[in-house]
């Protein structure tokens, strides 16, 4: 009862970074219809620019954390000018974004190889990982309570973003019809600026919590393999979708190394990506498009 | 001839044995796969065992590993070739991986993720010559048959193509049963050819580069598929001695391409006589040459 008191917790706290990752994934691709693979390569960017902020300049972990938000966010925005735009305003084959995307993935990975080595880095012990007693009937540590926490923060103001303000309000408009809210008088343009800057940042805070649950290294983007697999199970473009579909994954990974084996946890997550499609193509929360003639 | 040639053509026909595979799919049926590299893992793993552990004859063994990853491939692609576009690559990616993650943790049969190695050296030069001229033989015919026609009208419009009464389904299904053929076969002489396989060697970056070895080359085009991945595997072995920088710039072409010419090298076309008699159309309208009209019968 104990461990799966325990494990639960644990699962949640890993889904809500998952969430944090794919919704910044499912955002781009309700507006722009293709799957970002460089989404990983943000996550790197957020975790290296902590590293270094907190290493080499010796700020404090606010500070660090606020940079690497903002310069992964500036380096997703770069990311679309550089490899995205040009493409869009040619062709709309979304397939040619998504070849784009696994090219800017596979540059910004080799990028960090280069740059700062492959080795694998310890975050410093900036966030508290002493264990917490929950009223007196689990253990777990404060990181996945942090981690949680901080999760529910970050999805609540981009909430709060896309409701409550005119660019959220746009956000959901391109996401029915990108070209119609263009005819509409909103500028396109900065508008896919400003998700990309959105998913960059959440990635970045997915990527600080991921450095510190592993550790830092170039290829640590692979694991928004399964951020994307939680935003499929979900329904592709749904933020709702991805935060519900990160929680399942979160929890049946965490479950499943708890009590059958940990080596098994990534089998169970593609073969529940498969159930899911087989049952439900379209994904929990999905639309169920059918394409016209 | 020197071992390294000899190595590096060998190692040319097995990525284009490959990437015909994934190119059948990609380009002339329009799946975009990101998990080839699994179809690639079943093929040389099962060679392996048959080789090494049951004494068969690798000629029999290559093929019965392309055809035990067209039996795998007939089972996953069955259901989940009902998905389109973005939801069958992402669930490309799922499959491939959890081919990978099977063979590291079934370690009685797989000797998990240490690999698997004495496999007999069977991969010469003449061997591979020989597989790589029937293959590609075989697809050159099949992409010029009904069978090709049909996947290329599946490609274009799959609902018109239903409507016209092929049945598209089942189209989709044996071009993901033939490509993984191929990939099997191709995975099978990668194992004679190093003697040694690991799980982590069929892992997505080998799906990734499969996938954009035919983007490279013109979805759509199989000479075009041949001529990128002889240009893909020649920049890979030219750039070894800066190996640090050969995927970052590997990742820069492949970037490049899809923002300068996204359709590839040969676009939509065969390197034949076809493309000669439009590029010499192309060229005397341009010139306006007044003898340009007779010469051609």
């Amino acid at each position: 009862m104990e461990t799966l008191l325990q494990q639960t917790i644990n699962g949640l706290s890993l889904g809500s970074v998952y969430a944090l990752i794919a919704v910044g994934y499912s955002l781009v691709y309700s507006i722009l219809l293709f799957s970002n693979f460089a989404h990983g390569g943000f996550l790197v960017i957020g975790g290296y620019i902590c590293y270094f902020t907190l290493k080499s300049l010796g700020f404090n972990i606010w500070v660090a954390g606020l940079a690497s938000l903002v310069g992964a966010g500036f380096s997703a925005v770069l990311t679309e000018k550089l490899a995205y735009k040009p493409i869009r305003e040619r062709t709309n084959v979304t397939l040619y974004l998504l070849i784009a995307s696994m090219g800017m993935s596979i540059v910004i990975e080799n990028l960090f190889v280069i740059i700062a080595g492959g080795r694998f880095r310890a975050l410093p012990a900036v966030i508290p990982t002493h264990p917490v007693h929950l009223f007196g009937v689990a253990t777990t540590s404060a990181f996945d309570i942090i981690s949680l926490l901080a999760a529910v923060v970050f999805l609540g103001a981009l909430q709060l973003f896309l409701v409550k303000t005119k660019w959220g309000l746009a956000i959901r408009a391109a996401a029915y019809d990108l070209r119609i809210a263009g005819l509409m008088g909103v500028n396109v343009n900065l508008l896919i600026s400003i998700v990309f800057f959105v998913a960059g940042l959440l990635a970045a805070v997915g990527g600080i919590f991921l450095s510190v649950r592993y550790t830092l290294y170039p290829q640590l983007g692979m694991i928004t393999i399964k951020a994307f697999v939680a935003a499929v199970i979900g329904g592709l473009g749904s933020l709702p979708g991805a935060v519900v579909g990160s929680l399942i994954l979160g929890l049946s990974e965490m479950l499943t190394a708890g009590f059958i084996s940990s080596q098994l946890r990534d089998l169970v997550v593609f073969s529940l990506l498969i159930i899911t499609l087989l049952v439900r193509p379209q994904g929990l929360f999905g639309k169920n498009i059918s394409e016209k003639v | 001839m020197s071992g390294y040639t000899e190595g590096i053509i060998i190692l040319l026909c097995i990525n284009a044995i490959a990437a015909m595979g994934v190119s059948l799919l990609t380009g002339f049926t329009g799946i975009f796969s990101l998990g080839h590299a699994g179809y690639m893992a079943v093929g040389a793993y099962t060679t392996a065992i048959l080789t090494v552990e049951y004494g068969v004859h690798y000629v029999p063994a290559i093929l019965l590993g392309g055809a035990m990853a067209m039996v795998v491939a007939y089972v996953i692609g069955v259901p989940t070739l009902k998905l389109m576009g973005d939801y069958y690559a992402i669930a490309s990616i799922g499959l491939g991986e959890a081919i990978r993650l099977i063979l590291e943790n079934w370690q009685s049969v797989t000797r998990g993720a240490r690999g698997y190695p004495g496999i007999e050296g069977y991969t010469t030069l003449y061997v591979t010559l020989a597989f790589f001229a029937v293959m590609a033989f075989g697809m050159f015919n099949l992409i010029h048959s009904r069978f090709g026609r049909a996947f290329k009208a599946c490609r274009d419009d799959y609902i018109a193509a239903s409507l016209l009464g092929f049945n598209t389904a089942r189209y989709r299904v044996l071009s993901l049963v033939i490509s993984a053929f191929y990939c099997g076969v191709a995975g099978a002489l990668l194992g004679g050819f190093l003697s040694f396989i690991q799980p982590i060697m069929f892992d997505m970056i080998k799906s990734t580069e499969l996938t954009s070895v035919v983007v490279f080359g013109g979805l759509g085009s199989m000479s075009g598929t041949l001529i990128g991945a002889s240009v893909i595997t020649l920049v890979t072995e030219l750039f070894r001695p800066i190996s640090q920088y050969r995927m970052l710039i590997y990742g820069a072409i492949l970037v490049i391409i899809m923002v300068l010419r996204p359709e590839g090298i040969m676009g939509q076309y065969e390197l034949g006589p076809r493309l000669f008699r439009r590029l010499k159309d192309k060229f005397s309208s341009q010139k306006r040459e007044p003898g340009e009209g007779r010469s051609s019968s």
